[in-house]
């Protein structure tokens, strides 16, 4: 298996990766075991939750209200609470790619990210692509070339491609293989999503 | 559909007992037969639900929300084996959210494997689901378990089977023995063996369950959804005319999802017991645990073969494991025919979950088996595995074209190129070539379905199959607007849903083959419906009529005619409904293909990394040439898959699995995948006859054959790991393989 730099890469920057992810939460316990006793004060004082709170999150451009437990990833958040179902969860923990979204230009694991993170910040998904009837460009030469089978891998292929493209409209055949690699498909469409992410024509976006 | 234990050498299911369907109608299959100059079957259609999928539109069972809906979750046992001596829900009934809790094995039950299905709860969010189901206290008597193979076949182990760890099968065997072996002035002893991978489907198994009284609605991600109804029914105890199951969109089964499992009855009671719709989705873990694998192969094989590269005798003893209380079987020896051969298979039983058909059942352990054998033996001989192959391999016929595929395929390969075993180039990465044949059955059986014309000339065909990633739904369209004469964008394809005629599970390649027939004599019964209506207005016979570019006419006389929208106004208030089923005459069965592969093997630190692959596959009368390329794309990265990445690891102690997850469980992602070359065979004289299984079965076998021309080193087992690749290395240096 080749790593998955280029996710990893992206996502670490805007600190919101799996990696950031588990220390904000499962390691919280221990945290509190090496910290002074005012230090732990001051982190209670500013801890949200357990219960719900209400979060702000902006969708495809829109506002959208929410009261959800702070331990709630962004993908379950627009999945489940905001009936945005478009990206999908494979496993649920940064390894398949399938949930991946857009966050301020880069791709981030969804599943892997807290909805309260990502207050303030620009989230797309997949659903926010085309407009009205016409498909995205990369959307559509997904569908020209059959670069989907089953299709609950494909919005994050789509995004991923999407996030690829915006930056480098014209990559090689190696910068594709780079910069989808953090994403699987269980049905083997790998040959034509690589001819889909070569021949979609995408602007590039600062 | 019933629950496949044997393996089955790789025959397809039987399908769930159809419904009395229409009658034979022989004169209809003959003037419906496949147009010599089709319209649209054959040429390359995009997948008609491309854009729902591409925009997120499509709604999986995973994307299915229902008011009022709430979270199911189902609690597993920790332990390969045990007895549950009480289960305690009370806790996880008072938690926050919770709204049902119930028992799906009672006190005195066993739990036969880590993952096995214990109880169940629902509560108003998935996370508070999880963590009630965390509240229920499950007591357990732990039980001596076997936790893989050479523990269960050690006669000492306990006995944790009823009739014991290892079930003895027939011994198969033809010919004469010791006459072949005699015969043979080369022999091969050595034992060869597959390990167990899981089907990994993207979305996991999920069930949406909502009661309406005593009629249930299930939203199942299912490969049948006729036979999950029949499920349901029987699970439930109720009518089965008081299920619908509906399938619009699933993400991949791969032969995983004909069943229901525990998770579509505890779905069902759930939302029984809470009086709300429950969805239940399971997390990975739970996905790699209990929802099928493909059984692990060993066999220890002794074969022989003349001077002339003829074999001569094959003497094999072979065993593997589909978990708690399932079969392994596995076609052996794979194609090659050896005059004198004798074989016996035992199934060894483990504390695992068991197994369920997994995309070619059986092949791909079999031929991996017989593939490695075969270079040995060429190698014996000192001649070319291609000549080698095709001396060996059964006559041509038309659904086992080995002997013209493999010096087909040798040539577009570049085949010449090929050094003897073991690259003598200097440096540390050495290249091979490897190739392997195979096969597989397909064809059709009982699917139903029906055709709708509307007086306004809008068409639909409704047909209880269901499309899982192939491209069903297209073909579907496809077939109805070619019989009809009128473009794909004038036909409505209806399938996923109890409510349409019954189709048949989708296993074993048969959907196309299934589903094509029957739609094309549904689609051709209307149209003779239609010429009934239009002969009288235009004074003619309704035999002398066709349907064409989207008009009736008289066939030698084409101005004499009607365009569709007018011949369908003559329908005023009684539209055509047309029933048809599957006959016989419009499918095939048996395919035939050979793979040739490339590899380069760094020969100082295992790594193994394909650089091309070659493909010829037939499946008789191509319906889309697209999606059928797909399907021979992916079938291949499916034993790319097998050969290199995936490997089910089950600790040796506890029994449990270390990898359930996607990043310790590795698939290859898009850096791993080489040139592909795909020569899709159009048969059109043989019928429609299915592609899903067979591309993937000798992938692996070519794979591991280029490894082995590549380094000298022989690797008689899957996966081929870094590790096991230097280990070979190592062997093979000292005067030994592995």
């Amino acid at each position: 298996m080749a790593p998955k730099d280029e996710k990893h890469d992206t996502t670490e920057r805007t600190g919101v990766s799996r990696r950031t992810f588990l220390k904000s939460t499962g390691v919280g316990s221990l945290a509190v075991g090496v910290v002074g006793a005012g230090e732990a004060e001051a982190q209670t004082v500013r801890a949200v939750g357990p219960g719900d709170i209400p979060i702000t999150l902006t969708v495809n451009g829109k506002r959208v209200e929410l009261r959800i437990e702070p331990r709630v990833t962004l993908l379950d958040a627009i999945r489940q609470r905001a009936d945005m179902t478009g990206n999908k969860r494979g496993c649920d923990r940064g390894a398949c790619g399938a949930c991946t979204m857009i966050v301020d230009g880069r791709t981030v694991y969804a599943c892997s990210t807290l909805a309260i993170d990502v207050q303030g910040k620009q989230i797309r998904t997949v659903e926010g692509l085309s407009t009205g009837n016409t498909l995205h460009p990369v959307q559509q030469a997904f569908c020209d070339v059959d670069a989907l089978m089953c299709g609950f891998c494909t919005p994050g292929f789509i995004m991923a491609t999407v996030a690829l493209l915006e930056k480098n409209p014209r990559p090689t055949e190696e910068q594709v293989n780079r910069g989808l690699d953090g994403n699987i498909c269980r049905c083997g469409t790998f040959v034509r999503i690589k001819e889909a992410a070569l021949t979609a024509k995408v602007v590039a976006r600062g | 559909m019933a629950k496949q234990r044997g393996g089955g050498a790789g025959r397809p299911q039987a399908p769930a007992a159809a419904p009395a369907a229409p009658a034979a109608n022989p004169e209809l299959v003959r003037k419906y037969a496949w147009p010599e100059q089709p319209a649209i079957v054959g040429t390359s259609v995009k997948r008609l639900d491309g854009p729902d999928k591409v925009t997120g539109r499509a709604k999986y069972t995973f994307d299915i929300s229902r008011p009022g809906m709430i979270y199911g979750r189902i609690v597993r046992s920790p332990h390969p084996h045990a007895r549950i001596v009480a289960i305690d829900l009370s806790e996880a009934q008072r938690a926050p959210g919770v709204r049902a809790a119930l028992e799906h094995k009672q006190a005195g039950a066993q739990v036969m494997y880590h993952g096995d299905a214990v109880a169940a709860v629902a509560a108003d969010t998935e996370e508070r689901a999880i963590d009630a189901a965390r509240l229920v206290k499950v007591q357990y008597e732990v039980l001596p378990h076997l936790a893989n193979v050479e523990q269960a076949m050690d006669p000492d182990a306990s006995q944790v089977f009823q009739g014991g760890n290892v079930r003895q099968g027939q011994t198969q065997e033809s010919g004469d023995l010791a006459a072949g072996f005699t015969k043979a002035t080369e022999t091969v002893e050595a034992t060869y063996s597959t390990h167990v991978i899981t089907h990994v489907c993207m979305e996991s198994h999920a069930v949406v369950c909502e009661w309406d009284g005593d009629k249930l609605t299930a939203w199942v991600s299912t490969q049948a959804v006729h036979g999950s109804a029949q499920q349901f029914a029987n699970g439930l105890r109720i009518p089965q005319t008081n299920v619908r199951v509906v399938t619009q969109h699933m993400g991949g089964g791969f032969g995983s999802k004909s069943q229901i499992g525990a998770e579509g009855i505890l779905c069902a009671r759930l939302a029984q017991a809470a009086k709300v719709p429950v969805k239940l989705t399971l997390d990975r873990k739970e996905e790699h645990l209990d929802t099928g694998n493909r059984p692990s192969a060993t066999a220890h094989v002794k074969a022989g073969v003349g001077a002339d590269g003829m074999l001569t005798a094959f003497d094999a003893e072979s065993w593997g494991t589909g978990g708690a209380g399932a079969g392994s079987n596995f076609p052996l020896p794979y194609i090659y025919q050896f005059p004198n051969r004798k074989r016996v298979h035992k199934d060894v039983y483990i504390n695992a979950g068991q197994q369920r058909p997994m995309r070619a059942p059986g092949h791909p352990q079999g031929c991996f088996l017989t593939e490695i054998l075969m270079d040995e033996l060429a190698d014996r001989v000192r001649m070319d595995p291609v000549e080698f192959r095709i001396k060996n391999v059964p006559a041509d016929a038309p659904n086992a074209k080995w002997k013209t595929y493999l010096p087909e395929a040798a040539q577009l390969f570049g085949w010449e190129k090929r050094h003897p075993t073991g690259d003598a180039a200097r440096g540390p990465i050495k290249t091979g070539f490897g190739c392997s044949v195979h096969q597989w059955g397909g064809g059709g059986r009982g699917s139903q379905a029906r055709c709708e014309i509307m007086a306004d000339g809008s068409v639909v065909m409704k047909c209880g199959t269901q499309d899982i990633g192939t491209g069903t739904r297209t073909i579907v369209a496809m077939v109805t607007a070619e019989t009809l004469g009128l473009p794909l964008s004038a036909v409505k394809a209806e399938i996923g849903d109890t409510l349409y005629p019954f189709s048949g599970g989708s296993g074993g390649s048969t959907t196309a083959a299934s589903v094509s027939p029957a739609i094309r004599l549904a689609a051709g019964q209307a149209l003779e419906n239609l010429f009934a209506k239009v002969a009288p207005t235009l004074g003619v016979d309704p035999s002398t009529l066709v349907a064409t570019s989207g008009r009736i006419q008289v066939k030698d006389n084409p101005s004499k005619g009607l365009v569709w929208k007018d011949a369908c106004k003559l329908l005023s208030t009684e539209p055509i409904a047309a029933d048809a089923q599957w006959q016989p005459g419009l499918s095939g069965s048996g395919t035939s293909g050979v793979q040739f592969t490339e590899v380069k093997v760094d020969v100082e630190t295992g790594i193994v990394r394909v650089e091309r692959i070659l493909a010829i596959q037939d499946c008789g009368l191509v319906v889309d040439k697209l999606t059928a390329e797909s399907q021979v794309y992916g079938g291949i990265i499916g034993s790319l898959n097998f050969a290199l990445f995936e490997d089910r690891i089950l600790d040796r102690v506890t029994g449990q699995m270390v990898n359930p997850n996607m990043e310790w469980y590795l698939l290859a992602g898009m850096s791993d995948v080489p040139k592909i070359e795909v020569h899709l065979k159009n048969q059109p004289e043989r019928g429609v006859i299915g592609i899903g299984e067979p591309p993937t079965v000798s992938t692996a076998s070519a794979i591991a054959n280029a490894v082995r021309n590549a380094t000298g080193a022989t690797i008689r087992s899957l996966p081929l790991t870094p590790q096991k690749v230097l280990d070979a290395i190592e062997q093979q240096k000292a005067g030994g393989t592995l």
